[in-house]
């Protein structure tokens, strides 16, 4: 590596390590809610946490959000949307995954239209848990996200733009096929 | 209220050969009938007040190798509620829709249709598919599909280092 490489690696990582600061104190969720674990965050977002202490808020669309929450089991229909919307994310993105479900399949490890571990598919920046998550347990996750971005430890969008033929792979193993189609967008 | 139920039951026995009459529950009336009787029958119940649809829905008698389709209907002049059965063949599941009498039986049949693979003539749009997407095995809910075979092929497990599992009391 020459000195002028060099040079603009260190000023890259410095502009990295402000961009991240002004990341962390700042993320925007998307509202997309899959399962059980949804019914923890009025609690979290509404006077009595209060996220919005933390910075956080609520984005309507996946392209403008920084973080989307997989809060509970994700069945394929919903997987499918879900990877739609993440793929949609502008880059930094961070995905926060809530209670068993996403880990193992929790008590739905014997359905037929849930899948098993999320990991799988899309790669997860924080695990939530409990079934479902106290309040408390949703601040402390959020929290340690923040952490997490601020130390450049989130790199799980990073992961998923390396290892993406791998994640290609598993989707297309439990999906059969990415494209949505439904009566909706025939 | 009863001489209404008994009334009615009365009118239906008179009309159409019943293979059953249950009483379930207070102001609800299971009645069984043949496939044949089934259409006018159902015509027949909507007339007479039984207007709103609640449900249908299959259930699976492996052991008869039949299908039974259940009918569940309101009414709310008396509210009473009626559960109108019938058994199909379990082998070749093929039953007459019946959109032209209780239009909100449409998305009924392709629920049906997708998870029991009862297949209903007269119905084009119940071979759409509606929760099930590129679904690749034999229909989820009948009774010899096995759903954890199907999971773990479908979605591999997470694997762990350590073992957790605590068979007969026993733990690691």
């Amino acid at each position: 590596m020459s000195k002028k490489e060099r040079a603009v690696a260190k000023r890259k990582k410095k502009w990295d390590g402000i961009s991240n600061f002004f990341r962390a104190n700042s993320i925007w969720m998307l509202m997309y809610c899959t399962g059980c674990c949804a019914i923890e965050l009025p609690q979290a977002m509404t006077s009595k946490y209060d996220m919005e202490r933390l910075g956080m808020g609520p984005m309507a669309t996946p392209r403008q959000a920084d973080v989307i929450l997989v809060t509970g089991y994700l069945s394929v229909k919903t997987l499918r949307r879900v990877i739609y919307a993440y793929e949609q994310m502008g880059e930094p993105k961070y995905l926060v995954a809530f209670g068993p479900c996403t880990i193992n399949g929790g008590i739905y490890y014997d359905a037929h239209p849930v899948i098993k571990s999320l990991d799988q598919y899309l790669p997860i920046d924080v695990y939530i848990a409990g079934c479902m998550p106290k309040p408390e347990a949703v601040m402390n996750g959020f929290q340690d996200l923040i952490d997490m971005i601020k130390r450049k430890e989130a790199n799980g969008w990073r992961k998923y733009q390396e290892n993406k033929e791998w994640y290609r792979e598993n989707q297309i193993h439990a999906l059969g096929e990415l494209r949505i189609k439904d009566e909706f967008h025939e | 209220m009863n001489n209404i139920i008994k009334e009615f039951v009365d009118n239906v026995t008179a009309k159409f050969e019943l293979m059953g009459v249950d009483y379930p529950a207070d102001l609800q009336v299971s009645l069984d009938f043949d496939q044949r009787d089934i259409h006018n029958a159902l015509a027949y119940i909507k007339g007479a007040g039984w207007t709103q649809m609640s449900l249908l829905t299959c259930v699976d008698w492996i052991a008869d190798n039949e299908f039974q389709l259940v009918f569940i209907l309101f009414n709310w002049k008396n509210g009473v509620r009626l559960q109108v059965r019938t058994r199909i063949d379990r082998d070749k599941p093929v039953f007459t829709t019946i959109t032209n009498i209780y239009p909100g039986a449409q998305y009924y049949e392709r629920d049906v249709h997708e998870f029991f693979g009862v297949e209903f003539e007269g119905n084009p749009d119940s071979y759409k598919q509606l929760f099930l997407e590129n679904w690749d095995d034999i229909p989820p809910l009948r009774k010899d599909f096995d759903a954890i075979a199907y999971s773990d092929r479908k979605y591999p497990a997470r694997k762990y280092k350590a073992n957790f599992s605590t068979e007969a009391g026993e733990s690691k």
